[in-house]
């Protein structure tokens, strides 16, 4: 499932044309502060936006927005021109599968296998089982996993950083439009890191929308860590407003 | 509780109601016999005429709530006392004149409390050509009121037992209905149909109930089986109605594919509503 064998390369046109746009995107929960305030953010067919910012900032809440998880309280968000938030039960569930969504902390089902775990993505998506068996096999291949070593692994028993590969091959096995990996370098160290990176790079240049919500103790004023590609684009959140 | 007690249990119970219901069915038309009704004997005033009893019979059945009056001529009740075992050789038959009345066995409606029948008895001892009436005000009142005890008891018991049913079908349509609040929002996550969630879950309330079901009417089957001589038995010494008619054969399957549909049911309420919990 290399992303240069599954999607072709896009024509400028499809890639000028915004795949997520948020206009005027606020959240807020009961009578608090909002959690996120006028965003206005257009996403364009391979892009690759790592979203930056301290805890509480808004990052996480940001990717739910996008993944149709939750609805804004104010502004608009949509997916390929649609509003999300006029969408029905069924084309909101038809919508999250051609996104993969790695929340924080991976969401694995910590008591089921490792294939099991992947599996259910196609599965979720209509797949059959023996389908969805191969592709959640093809899927752990691709981040690294032995899938003959690790397939029938509880998850549980494994360590935070396959944990985390688990999560991402989950997300990736549907073969996304759109990834939202939500923290998902915490786990590992910086070499790690940078081949995740790597990994996730022939999937951008395919088409594929990348963000990457990454948490950072104090906003930094540097464009970017040494470890990004070097065609992201970072936004940086605080308190739920990009900082002027 | 585990699937298979709870499945057992529930059928249990079901098989009782259904039994009970059944057992009713088999009485209908229910009408209380004549031993239950409360009856008095009116003793008519002597040498009356034909015209004149006709007349006393009428004046009789005119008094509130009784709800009739059957006429016992004086020879035929003394042929009746004659052919009584003990007294059979008294030579009752022989004896003249023939000391005892006309009277008239006198009913009242079923349901008549005791104080209703006492006035009545009272309001018949003024009829014109009644000698007197013999009724017996405490052996009514006691039996009045132990009918009306196990009325209640009866009713509590078929309360408690329908109650129980109910819990224990929903108990176990829901049983298998419980997911893990963190599979269901990956699941939501993961754009799974939330039909296609709930199918598998709706499919385990319709088993259960189907199993619930066809153990229930397998129970009931065997424990009419069982009861039904003893009880036609003693409906026909209580001069009750007892009808022999077996129930339609489609009746079994009709109830376990209704069961079977009520189980589905309540498994996709009990999924929604842990999706909707779940999901928010």
């Amino acid at each position: 499932m290399h992303a240069s064998r599954i999607e072709p390369q896009l024509s400028d046109s499809a890639a000028a044309a915004p795949l997520l746009q948020l206009a005027g995107v606020e959240q807020r929960y009961g009578a608090f502060r909002p959690v996120l305030a006028g965003l206005d953010l257009e996403l364009r067919r391979g892009e690759f936006l790592v979203v930056e910012g301290a805890g509480g900032s808004g990052k996480s809440v940001l990717l739910r927005l996008m993944a149709g998880l939750e609805r804004a309280a104010a502004g608009t968000v949509r997916m390929a021109g649609e509003d999300l938030a006029r969408l029905g039960a069924a084309a909101r569930s038809h919508m999250r599968r051609s996104i993969g969504y790695l929340p924080p902390g991976g969401g694995l089902l910590l008591s089921r296998t490792v294939l099991e775990n992947v599996a259910l993505a196609p599965w979720a998506a209509g797949a059959a089982r023996n389908e969805g068996v191969r592709r959640a096999r093809v899927a752990l291949a691709l981040v690294g996993l032995d899938a003959d070593r690790t397939a029938q692994t509880v998850c549980s028993h494994l360590p935070s950083g396959e944990r985390q590969c688990v999560a991402l091959a989950r997300a990736l096995v549907n073969r996304p439009a759109l990834l939202l990996l939500d923290d998902l370098l915490t786990p590992f160290d910086i070499p790690s890191a940078a081949r995740i990176l790597r990994l996730l790079d022939p999937f951008s240049e395919s088409g594929v929308t990348i963000v990457v919500a990454q948490r950072c103790a104090e906003p930094s004023t540097v464009p970017l860590p040494a470890p990004w590609p070097a065609r992201s684009r970072l936004l940086r959140l605080q308190d739920g407003q990009v900082p002027a | 509780m585990p699937f298979f007690p709870l499945v057992l249990a529930t059928a249990v119970i079901v098989a009782a109601i259904l039994t009970g219901a059944i057992f009713l069915w088999r009485l209908q038309p229910l009408e209380a016999p004549p031993w239950v009704r409360p009856q008095a004997l009116v003793m008519a005033a002597g040498a009356e005429g034909e015209t004149d009893l006709a007349a006393l019979g009428l004046a009789l059945r005119k008094v509130g709530s009784v709800l009739a009056a059957d006429f016992v001529g004086r020879d035929a009740a003394l042929a009746n006392l004659a052919q009584r075992p003990g007294l059979a050789s008294l030579g009752l038959r022989e004896m003249r004149p023939n000391p005892l009345p006309d009277s008239f066995v006198v009913s009242f409606a079923p349901e008549t409390g005791p104080d209703a029948v006492e006035a009545a008895v009272a309001e018949l001892a003024k009829v014109k050509s009644v000698e007197s009436v013999q009724y017996q005000p405490e052996a009514y009142r006691r039996t009045w009121a132990l009918a009306r005890l196990a009325r209640r008891l009866v009713l509590l018991a078929a309360g408690a037992l329908l109650a129980a049913g109910m819990v224990g079908v929903v108990a176990a349509a829901g049983l298998l209905a419980n997911p893990d609040p963190e599979e269901l929002r990956l699941l939501d996550a993961l754009g799974a149909d939330p039909a296609v969630v709930r199918r598998p879950y709706v499919y385990g309330g319709a088993i259960a109930l189907l199993c619930v079901a066809a153990l229930a009417w397998w129970l009931m089957v065997s424990a009419s089986a069982w009861l039904d001589p003893l009880i036609a038995d003693l409906a026909r010494q209580y001069a009750l109605h007892w009808s022999t008619d077996g129930l339609p054969a489609w009746y079994g399957p009709a109830f376990c594919a209704m069961a079977a549909v009520l189980g589905g049911l309540f498994a996709s309420a009990a999924m929604r509503l842990a999706m909707g919990s779940a999901i928010k």
